[in-house]
Formats: structure tokens, sequence, C-alpha cells
């Protein structure tokens, strides 16, 4: 069989959607999707999502509107052996959520306050402090490990799926396209 | 709940326990695998960072200690076909020289086997998995044997670029040997280079066990129990041979699975928890482990990494997750001496580049984030490429794997793993750093950059390893336990030392030759 005919034959066999609930019923979408729509979160609570987004946003511009917030919250409401998180594969122990919790918890502690109320200058300074592991006063999950999982996190979002593929200019070339464009 | 009596049951379904499947049920033997993950079908493998990430276990068997901690879940496996269905398929061997480590350099440990006890399973393997390379290529570095069954690979500009390197510092590249199909290979596809290798292959031209020994062992008659999770070896009042071993089902409900032969084919990590979780009043110290070196001896790889953005448009996403080309020119232990290194470094060029995950774009520049991030990806996503020059860390017994106090979901301890580099191995980390630096300089790329950071781990190693006898060992050179006849073991624990190879090739190696020594010296093993 032709190379690109095979890969055309191998996008029907998708598997695995991302489940979010719109309007108390859930719905397969993409984190960008639910972002737009809104979609009720389950597990973060606002001011964790608040600070998860412009984290997020400040590690990877364009994370917010890709949908950090929902897909980290939808990931860390599912059992752990369902989880697409860079957390799985860094030996996080489940629950996901509780690793979270603590990170964003020493984000906002070491803000003096909250992250978002620093300005962009602040946030950026933040997060190279909390890179490097040179914050004063952080309580929580080490410092850089924090920066990796989210920063990795926000790249997913942004620049694994199709459409971050589409971004850059370069053919995603799937054998079996993941749904959902991701 | 017993289940009836087999002749072999394997503890885990990846590289090594398929090929034990595999040899044994067709030597008509009733093999039952027990899986503690899923029962993966290739058609669930899909091309994407994200779901790659679901063939790797949830959460943390093992805890992790000291100054380079093991990255233990990325590497691992969890499903049929285990780590080798995310495996990048490099092939290439362990050299003469790795056999011989403490006779030579008075460091390390020997193997109680030499390289052309194994060389013969090498050919074996190639043939039964394919396997695509030029071996007339690779006798620069060592000794001839049977010629690959298929031509190299395809090359692409992201593994040429840097020959104009190589060549500055005098290092010579072969074609990579590679467990996939360049061309059509007993009834499985040639590759279509998209770059996907890493999250598993689902059309079956990269040679994970799905398509190659565990296919074999099904096609035999051996049964696959996924969501099987093993928690103790059982043995006889006597303690002079096992009976079985027990585990937990999908249901969360105790079974008992009686044979004839237990083989222990879980990984370096899990093998050990195992049997130290299987102690008895004949046992206290744990199975096969009255040397006290159960667990002990583990070693990993370490990676240093190079990368550079050319001003051309080199496809870095196209290819294979594996490399173009490899190199031994620096395998010898003594090569960075002069830099206080010790041991080998196993070069590597060309692998296809995705953009997220952990090998991704993004994280060769793991410092980056926020606008100079932004900045960096669309300036690397068709410029970059990368080389890694994996070194080698010799053995020392307080890198090892012990039984913890805090215990997993079956009410079994959880393993914790402590693990060090040595002085000899940061040298030859930096050094490695050095001289890729120079040759990525010499290739006229426009960014240069070495891929710094925690010295990583890579590949685990050791933890039940072979030798001569239970006085410095936990194994003959076939994974037979030196204390229990009918008690095997399977897969990189074995190593005594790594070498700086890729080790799935000599897992499978190693294993095909353990399988059919089982098989033709079954009546004493098992009678």
């Amino acid at each position: 069989m032709d190379p690109i005919e095979r890969r055309v034959f191998m996008q029907g066999a998708m598997i695995g959607t991302l489940a979010f609930v719109v309007d108390g019923v859930e719905t397969m979408l993409t984190p960008r999707q639910a972002y737009a729509q809104g979609v009720v979160l389950r597990t973060l609570k606002p001011e964790e999502a608040a600070t998860l987004e412009a984290v997020g946003e400040a590690l990877v511009p364009g994370a917010r509107k890709a949908g950090i917030v929902p897909f980290v919250d939808q990931q860390i409401s599912i059992p752990p052996e369902e989880a697409l998180l860079e957390a799985r594969i860094m030996n996080v122990r489940p629950p996901y959520a509780n690793f979270y919790r603590a990170a964003l918890s020493a984000i906002d502690r070491a803000s003096k306050g909250a992250f978002t109320a620093l300005d962009a200058a602040g946030q950026h300074a933040f997060i190279d402090a909390m890179r490097q592991g040179t914050l004063d006063g952080w309580q929580g999950p080490p410092a850089p490990f924090v920066y990796f999982l989210l920063r990795t996190d926000a790249v997913d979002v942004v620049y694994g799926t199709m459409e971050g593929y589409a971004q850059l200019g370069v053919p995603y070339m799937p054998h079996i396209a993941p749904a959902r464009s991701w | 709940m017993a289940n009836e009596k087999v002749d072999v049951v394997i503890v885990g379904a990846g590289a090594s326990g398929s090929v034990y499947a595999a040899v044994m049920a067709r030597a008509g033997k009733q093999v039952v695998l027990l899986e503690a993950g899923p029962d993966w079908q290739l058609g669930e493998l899909i091309s994407s960072d994200f779901w790659g990430r679901r063939i790797k276990p949830a959460g943390p068997p093992f805890l992790l200690e000291g100054k380079n901690p093991f990255g233990y879940v990325y590497q691992a496996g969890w499903g049929v076909g285990g780590a080798a269905l995310h495996y990048f398929a490099n092939f290439p061997r362990l050299m003469p020289a790795d056999f011989k480590v403490k006779s030579e350099h008075g460091k390390g440990l020997d193997w109680p086997i030499k390289y052309t006890d194994v060389a013969p399973f090498y050919d074996k393997v190639a043939r039964d998995v394919g396997v695509s390379g030029d071996a007339k290529a690779e006798e620069i570095w060592r000794p001839a044997g049977e010629p690959y069954p298929m031509p190299p690979m395809k090359t692409f500009r992201g593994g040429d670029v840097w020959k104009r390197g190589f060549e500055s510092v005098g290092i010579r590249l072969a074609p990579a040997a590679v467990g996939m199909n360049s061309t059509p290979y007993k009834g499985r596809p040639a590759c279509i280079y998209d770059g996907w290798c890493h999250v598993g292959c689902p059309i079956g031209a990269l040679a994970n066990p799905l398509v190659t020994y565990l296919a074999d062992a099904r096609q035999a008659g051996a049964q696959v129990r996924t969501h099987a999770t093993v928690t103790r070896v059982l043995t006889n009042p006597q303690g002079n041979k096992v009976t079985g071993v027990e585990y937990f089902d999908a249901k969360k409900e105790k079974q008992v699975q009686e044979a004839s032969v237990v083989v222990l084919a879980a990984w370096s990590a899990q093998n050990p928890r195992l049997l130290l979780n299987s102690a008895t009043d004949k046992h206290a110290k744990g199975l096969a482990n009255a040397s006290g070196l159960v667990g002990k001896y583990l070693t990993a790889h370490f990676a240093s990494g190079t990368s550079a953005i050319f001003d051309e448009d080199l496809q870095p996403y196209m290819g294979t997750t594996g490399a173009q080309y490899f190199s031994y020119d620096r395998y010898d232990k003594d090569a960075h001496k002069a830099k206080g290194a010790f041991g080998s470094t196993f070069i590597v060029a060309g692998s296809a580049q995705k953009y997220s995950g952990l090998g991704g774009v993004a994280n060769s520049r793991g410092d980056l984030f926020g606008p100079e991030l932004a900045a960096f990806m669309p300036r690397a996503a068709r410029g970059l490429a990368r080389i890694n020059a994996f070194g080698e860390e010799m053995p020392s017994v307080e890198n090892r794997i012990e039984l913890a106090g805090d215990k997993d979901d079956f009410g079994m301890p959880l393993g914790k793993i402590t693990h060090s580099y040595n002085d000899d191995a940061v040298a030859l980390f930096n050094a490695n750093f050095d001289e890729g630096l120079a040759i990525a300089k010499a290739t006229g790329a426009k960014e240069v950059w070495s891929n710094r950071g925690a010295m990583p781990t890579i590949h685990l190693m050791g933890g039940t390893i072979m030798g001569q006898s239970s006085a410095d060992s936990v194994a003959d050179s076939y994974g037979q336990t030196h204390e229990i006849a009918n008690l095997w073991i399977a897969g990189p624990g074995l190593f005594p030392t790594s070498g700086a190879s890729n080790p799935t090739y000599t897992i499978l190696a190693l294993s095909l030759r353990g399988a059919e020594h089982l098989a033709s010296s079954w009546s004493a093993v098992a009678g």
C-alpha cells in the first residue's frame, strides 16, 4: 500500500476522547473548545484554576486559550491509569490532584499572595526563580520539578496537538490520528 | 483461587517474557503469561505524545532516592509488550570487551560468558524479529556475524547534517542497526518514517513484542492474562523448589497459578521486588538471595545530548525515533581517560523530533519559557537536529532496590531505588558534552548547545546479576537462579555491567539463549 494511502487508512482507527461536562451533559471536546465553552471544572477550585491559567500562559504564550485549565482539571479528575499527563511518567504518586494542589498552593504562597497579582515582569522573574529553585519561602514539591511539569502541560496543549503542529507549519503525520485533533 | 497447574508461568509480557513464552510454547509446554497492565492492540497505539503516556505505568511502585534518582516510570512498560512497546528499537550489540571489564580494567564486574556465547543469538534474534542495518560496516568495531536480514533504513537530512562534524573529530559512522523494517519482512510492512516510534508503532513495522515473539507465543498456544499483578513467588515447604505465583486479577481477587517453572520477566526493578517480597522461613532474605545481592548492582545509562539548529529545512519530524547512524568509536572504556572518565560511550545521530513530550523540540531548551520559548519553537521547527552520546556506569553495590515500608494497593511493599553516579561516570558525561559541542560546531550549524540538565538515568540494568555462583551473583548466565533450579530470571536485570549500547537487543539475545537452554534441559529443571 502506498504510504500516504496507509496514513489515511489508519486514521479510521481512532479511539479515545476527552470528556467534559457542558450544561450538565458529557461532551467530547478539545481543551481549546472546552475553554471557549467555559466547561464546569470538576476538581480545581476557582483560585487554583486562576493560578494555573496565569502560570501556564506565562510559561507558554497561548496556553490559556489552548485550554490548560480544562485539560489539567479533566486529567486529574479521571482514574490515574487513564491520565495522559506528564506527571504520570515522572513518578508522581496518584491521585495527581494532590500534586497540582500542592504545586499551585506553593506558587501562590511564594508569590506573597497570588501569582495572578504579579505584573508580567514579576511573573516572568518568579518563574525564572522557580525554574532555578531559588525562590524564597517555597513550600511544596521541588520548584524546578513544578516548573518542568507545568511547562510540559502548557507545551502539550499549545504545541502537542494537531492544531499546534499546524501553527508551527509542520505536518503531524499520524499513523493513528488522536481523536478531536490531538 | 487456584488455577490448573501449568508447565511455565512467566511474570511480565514484555521483551524477555515474550521470548520465553514463544520458545516454551513452541516446545510444547503449557505457558501462562501474567501481565499487570492491559492487553494493548496495535490499533490503540495513537500517534500522539499525550496518548503515548498511556502505555507506561500510572504512578510509582518505587520510591526514588540517591544523588541521581532513577527515572523509573517513563522508561517502564505497562501492559503487553512492556517497555518494548514504546522503545526506539535501536539495536546495537554489546562489544567483546563489555564481558570482561573487571579482568581488563580492575573495575566493575566480569560476565560469566563471552561475546561469542551471545553472538549467535544476536544473529538469531535479527532473523526472528527483523533487523535493518549494515553488519559489514559494523565489523570495524566487532567480530563478523551474519548479515542483517534487511538493508539499512532511509536516511534524512537530520542525520546527514552531522557527518561533517563527526569527520572533524575522527569519529566514523555506520548505518544504525534497528529493529525496524526497511523493507516488508515476515508479513509486516516497511516503515513509513512518520517518526512516532516512541509512542508505539501501530503498523507493525517496528519489532515490538506484539508483532514478534508475543504473537509467536500466542500462536503456539501461550495464554496471556492481563491485569494480573503478581505479588509473591511461592515455594514448597522445603524451600528447594518454587511451586507457582500468587497474583491479583482484574477484580483484585487473589489467585494462585501453580507451575513447574517460574520465570520472572518483570524488568530490573520489579523482579528483585518480587524476590524480596517472597521471603519465607527457608529464605529469610528473599528468594535466590543467599548472596545478599538481590536488588544490588543496578546500573543506568546517561546521555549527553547536543542540539543544533541548521539554516535549512531538515524535516526533523521525519524518520524514526531510533537513530539513523551510530558509532562505537568512543566505546573503548578509556576513550576519555584524559578527562578522568572511565566507561564506554555509544553515539547516535539523526533521531526524528516531535514537538512536545519528553524528548520533544520544546524540551531541547528546557530553560526557555514565555516569549523566548514562543520565539524558539518556530525557529527550531524545521531546522533542529540532535545527537546523543550514551555513557556507561560501572556497577556499584550501593545502587540498589529494597523494599520500603509503604505498601501498594495489593498490600505489597513498594520498592525503593537508590541510585547515584560515581566520579568516573560524571567525568564521562562531561567529556561527551565537550566532544558533542565540538562536533556540532564543525557542522556549520547556526546555533549549537549542550542539552545539559540533571544527569539522566536511561535504561535500567542489574539487580539480579548473572555470575559464576551464589557467592557472587543471583543467577547463572542462562538466568537460572543458583539456589532454586526451577526459578528463572529474564531481562536486563541479569547484566553484570551495562556497556553503553541500548539494551533491548541484548535482552532478546540473552532471553533466547536462556529459553532454549530451559527447553533443552526441561527434565532436569522441572522434574
